[in-house]
């Protein structure tokens, strides 16, 4: 392996930061290297003002100018202190880490976000679009307020009805008329009882099902084991067997998974 | 004069700093960051003699200064390393040390034969006498003077390959049991393994870790480590390789000045993977610009 295609630690500067509501923020970063690899699904581990790095799904990515985004919503002090950065503030990045949407072998997608799932799922969103390839996006929140990288043409629901088909994801993709759909695969990001209702709806309508699986990282990068996910290991003549979510994962087909 | 070139025993390393066990697993992600030849050593993920696929549920609790784990020794177990990891260390260009678990003196047994067998490719085994994460063995033999003179007696008799044995700091008095060890027959005492510990979630009023408990590194433990190695050096004939809490070049000396004859690096290449490079440079520069050789700082210390 020759030097530049090692694997690099980046000091990546914040070049933008906007508020998306009360406690959601997207930043953009330059580093020319992410912004050119990073595919959807795929995520970066960014430093913060705890002891480790904190884990967050490439958004987006502006490759002309060497940006990479992340959208962060502030739950404790890793994310509360990334969200306080200022334009021009320094952070140490790794990434793309992980193996993000495989989209190859399927004609049409729906993607499916819900929490902060929306944020990989707009990357899958304009990747598609770049690439002229079929796909919806069905977008589920609590209420209005929570609303965020939404465009008129996505599917909305909330969980009161403010706006949008009231109910969950699943109702929504109950109104699709999937003979639109040829050879179609779901992708879904969002919190576990979202992923878990989304696959056994895909798998009802013999859909393959991709989820995007979160636990507590150290490393990132495969080294350390903390962050094991529970996969289905029949085939090995096993129960099931412990793989890394930054290494395997985060992305994993449903059926894979044991919830 | 201005080499960072260390010995442990007769094994002759080109530098101090050796990737700590569990912390780079085989080798094979942290070669896509740097060239690993760089280093002294490189010991594996510990193994055992059959596959273990570890602890379930949340194996990692953040602290201010380090974390807790409770992987609980996942492993592909010792056939399937031989078969798929052992040649590809032996790549790295740097020198291959085993981590060995187990819960008896006879999974210890086991290991050490077997992996006797593959000598050539190996260059020191490290036996983990120290993990907290499983119910029985490892840390409970580590914390029995007696069970750790009867276990490395046993592998003693197996095996000419270097016997390093890793201790856990879990004990209130580390010197007898390091001493043990040596007189059983260890050619290097590794200290230290994690420490003990718990954090609480206030809000669940539940401890983070699923395992309850877990082993706490990183740079909150580097003062019981250097003050562990300090003591043991003080009183063994055999090396000491010190471990806890190194993030810069200056832990590297101040554990070599505590008696250490190498050091192993361990959280700090969770945080930052490449930190080993950047402590690398710094070592060489420090010895340069001292114009001395590293190894003469071991022991150095000199109490008041
Ligand atoms: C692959 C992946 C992608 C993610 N993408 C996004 C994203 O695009 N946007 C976003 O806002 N969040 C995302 N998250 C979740 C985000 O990483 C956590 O919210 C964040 O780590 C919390 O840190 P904290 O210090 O604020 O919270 P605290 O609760 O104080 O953190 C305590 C510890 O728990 C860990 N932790 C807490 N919640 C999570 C979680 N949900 N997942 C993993 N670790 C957690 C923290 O990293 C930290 O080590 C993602 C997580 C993963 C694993
Ligand atoms: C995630 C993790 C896994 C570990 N696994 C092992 C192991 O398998 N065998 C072992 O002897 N030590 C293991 N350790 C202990 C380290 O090798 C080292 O002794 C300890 O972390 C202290 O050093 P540090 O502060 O530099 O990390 C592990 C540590 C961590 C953080
Ligand atoms: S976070 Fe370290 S292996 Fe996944």
């Amino acid at each position: 392996m020759t030097v530049s295609e090692l694997n690099k630690e980046y000091r990546a500067v914040l070049v933008e930061k906007k508020q998306l509501n009360e406690d959601t923020f997207y930043l953009s970063f330059r580093c020319p290297d992410i912004a050119q690899k990073a595919i959807p699904g795929q995520f970066v581990n960014i430093s913060c003002s705890n002891f480790l790095k904190r884990p967050f799904g490439v958004a987006s990515t502006d490759v002309a100018n060497g940006l990479f985004y992340v959208g962060v919503k502030t739950i404790g002090k890793g994310t509360n202190s990334i969200a306080s950065l200022n334009e021009g503030d320094m952070v140490d990045v790794l990434g793309p880490l992980g193996n993000g949407f495989n989209f190859e072998g399927f004609d049409s997608f729906i993607l499916v976000a819900g929490g902060t799932g929306v944020f990989p799922i707009n990357f899958a969103s304009e990747y598609l679009q770049a690439k002229n390839v079929k796909h919806t996006v069905v977008q589920g929140f609590r209420c209005k307020s929570q609303i965020v990288m939404n465009r008129p043409e996505y599917v909305l629901s909330t969980d009161n009805g403010d706006v949008g088909i009231h109910g969950n994801c699943c109702d929504c993709l109950d109104t699709l008329d999937l003979s639109l759909y040829k050879n179609c695969a779901v992708c879904c990001v969002g919190p576990l009882p979202m992923m878990k209702a989304v696959g056994a709806w895909a798998t009802k309508n013999n859909l393959k099902c991709f989820v995007s699986m979160e636990q507590r990282m150290a490393c990132g990068i495969g080294i350390c084991l903390v962050c094991v996910c529970k996969l289905n290991a029949e085939a090995e003549g096993q129960e099931f067997k412990h793989v890394r979510c930054c290494k395997e994962g985060p992305v994993f087909p449903y059926e894979e998974v044991i919830f | 004069m201005s080499s960072i070139n260390v010995k442990v025993g007769d094994l002759a390393l080109n530098s101090p700093l050796i990737l700590a066990s569990g912390t780079c697993n085989f080798g094979h992600e942290l070669s896509s960051y740097y060239d690993l030849s760089i280093l002294g050593g490189l010991s594996s993920k510990g193994l055992t003699l059959l596959p273990r696929l570890g602890n379930e549920g949340c194996r990692v609790a953040e602290t201010e200064c380090g974390m807790l784990n409770s992987v609980g020794l996942q492993n592909p177990g010792v056939e399937s390393f031989i078969k798929n990891d052992l040649d590809y260390m032996n790549t790295l260009g740097t020198k291959v040390i085993i981590n060995v678990a187990g819960h008896s003196i006879e999974d210890y047994v086991g290991m050490v034969s077997r992996l006797d067998q593959f000598s050539s490719k190996i260059d020191a085994l490290e036996i983990n006498l120290s993990c907290p994460n499983v119910r029985a063995g490892c840390m409970s033999i580590g914390s029995e003077r007696d069970q750790v003179s009867e276990v490395v007696s046993a592998m003693r008799k197996l095996t000419k390959l270097p016997l390093w044995i890793k201790l856990t700091p879990n004990v209130t008095d580390i010197k007898s049991i390091a001493y043990a060890a040596q007189e059983a027959g260890a050619d290097a005492i590794v200290l230290i393994n994690t420490l003990l510990g718990m954090v609480i979630d206030i809000k669940t009023r539940r401890p983070v870790l699923h395992n309850n408990t877990g082993g706490y590194s990183g740079p909150g433990i580097k003062p019981v480590a250097i003050r562990m190695v300090a003591e043991c050096a003080s009183v063994l004939s055999i090396p000491v390789i010190g471990c806890g809490g190194v993030m810069t070049y200056e832990d590297v000396i101040e554990f070599m000045i505590a008696g250490a004859s190498a050091v192993q690096i361990g959280t700090g290449s969770l945080v930052h993977p490449t930190l080993p490079v950047k402590i690398t440079e710094d070592l060489i520069d420090y010895v340069k610009k001292n114009d001395i050789d590293l190894s003469s700082l071991t022991g150095t210390l000199r109490m008041w």
